[in-house]
């Protein structure tokens, strides 16, 4: 199978993995296009995920900075559809039935089965993104300082990612 | 009759989806069409939210097309997942190209390991945030651990532990029902 079919079927099937957002699938989708295709190096993963998260939407748009890395434009294109389609159609089919759906005991009890591996599959995705994003020293306390300053909840995000930024080009200088 | 009229949709969609940067994003949506709006109550959104934990697939696109199918029918739906996604997509693929082509230099590089630290430390406060909030018994606590050990340290194939664990804890879930 050509390679660009293979990084497309690969996006898909992450896809419908990504049980409880897309942190969760994050370990699957590195081992898939760090170690077992190559698209990218586990340093570029690290860098796509941060530049994911700089952009507005979703961040399982890093398909999109994956696909381009692999296969250009068409690859981007193709791994942003393969990721977006498909899921997005389930969901649109579900939605017009979902108020119905939700009163049966059956969803009911799915929906507490689910929330706990969604919240397991999460904890492994920060796993996966803290052993390629920390390695030292530095990368280490920007994490912890991070983490201390958003739990307060009184600074946006994007303020905190980019000052972090700026503390790694300062520190490097 | 559709709640909404599917142009004003687009609008509101792109200009929540572009302004609701860094995670967090149900709250700015949920600002955008209840609090703001009032478009929906806050039965019928949270109705949505639920959908998207419980379907597979990226989390914030699924919440706009369910919000999109809600106010203005299939077409709202294919439209809101539009507006959230495309601008996102196509500043990403410039990134993509600037990256590629070397146009981030070794400043860029100590700048994006700055970023990328910190996102670790935003990606563990939403998870520990969920985890307080929805890992309550004991049942809970043991496979969300087991499935972390399972995908995280011991990088097990995803497919696989979902399927058992999911197997599992629908099965555990049953003694849980409170209705």
């Amino acid at each position: 199978m050509p390679d660009l079919l293979v990084l497309t079927w690969t996006f898909v099937w992450l896809s419908f993995l990504a049980i409880g957002g897309g942190l969760g699938v994050l370990p699957e989708m590195q081992r898939q296009v760090v170690t077992i295709h190559g698209w990218v190096t586990a340093q570029e993963f690290v860098d796509g995920y941060a530049l994911a998260q700089l952009t507005p939407g979703p961040n399982m748009l890093v398909a999109v900075f994956i696909g381009y890395r692999a296969h250009g434009v068409p690859g981007a294109v193709l791994a942003g559809l393969a990721m977006f389609l498909p899921a997005s159609a389930l969901a649109g089919m579900v939605a017009g039935h979902w108020g119905r759906l939700r009163q049966r005991p059956f969803v009911r009890r799915l929906e507490r089965a689910i929330a706990p591996i969604g919240i397991g599959l999460m904890a492994g995705g920060v796993y996966t993104l803290s052993r390629s994003a920390v390695h030292d020293v530095l990368t280490a306390s920007l994490a912890l300082a991070a983490f201390a300053v958003l739990w307060s909840g009184r600074v946006p995000p994007i303020i905190v990612v980019l000052a972090a930024g700026l503390v790694g080009l300062l520190a490097r200088a | 009759m559709h709640r909404v009229d599917l142009a004003r949709l687009l609008r509101v969609f792109t200009w929540t989806g572009l302004t609701s940067l860094g995670g967090g994003r149900s709250a700015y949506f949920h600002d955008a069409v209840v609090v703001r709006r009032g478009w929906l109550t806050n039965a019928e959104f949270l109705q949505d939210l639920t959908l998207c934990q419980v379907l597979p697939g990226p989390n914030s696109s699924h919440l706009a097309v369910a919000l999109g199918h809600r106010l203005a029918g299939p077409w709202g739906a294919w439209g809101a997942a539009l507006a959230v996604l495309v601008p996102g997509a196509t500043l990403l693929l410039g990134l993509a190209i600037l990256y590629g082509h070397g146009g981030l230099g070794a400043e860029a590089r100590h700048f994006l390991r700055g970023m990328g630290a910190a996102v670790v430390g935003l990606v563990l406060v939403t998870a520990v945030r969920l985890a307080m909030g929805g890992v309550r018994d004991r049942r809970a606590i043991a496979i969300a651990a087991l499935t972390f050990l399972a995908v995280g340290p011991f990088r097990i194939n995803i497919a696989v532990v979902i399927a058992v664990m999911a197997a599992v804890s629908f099965w555990l879930a049953k003694d849980a029902d409170p209705a």
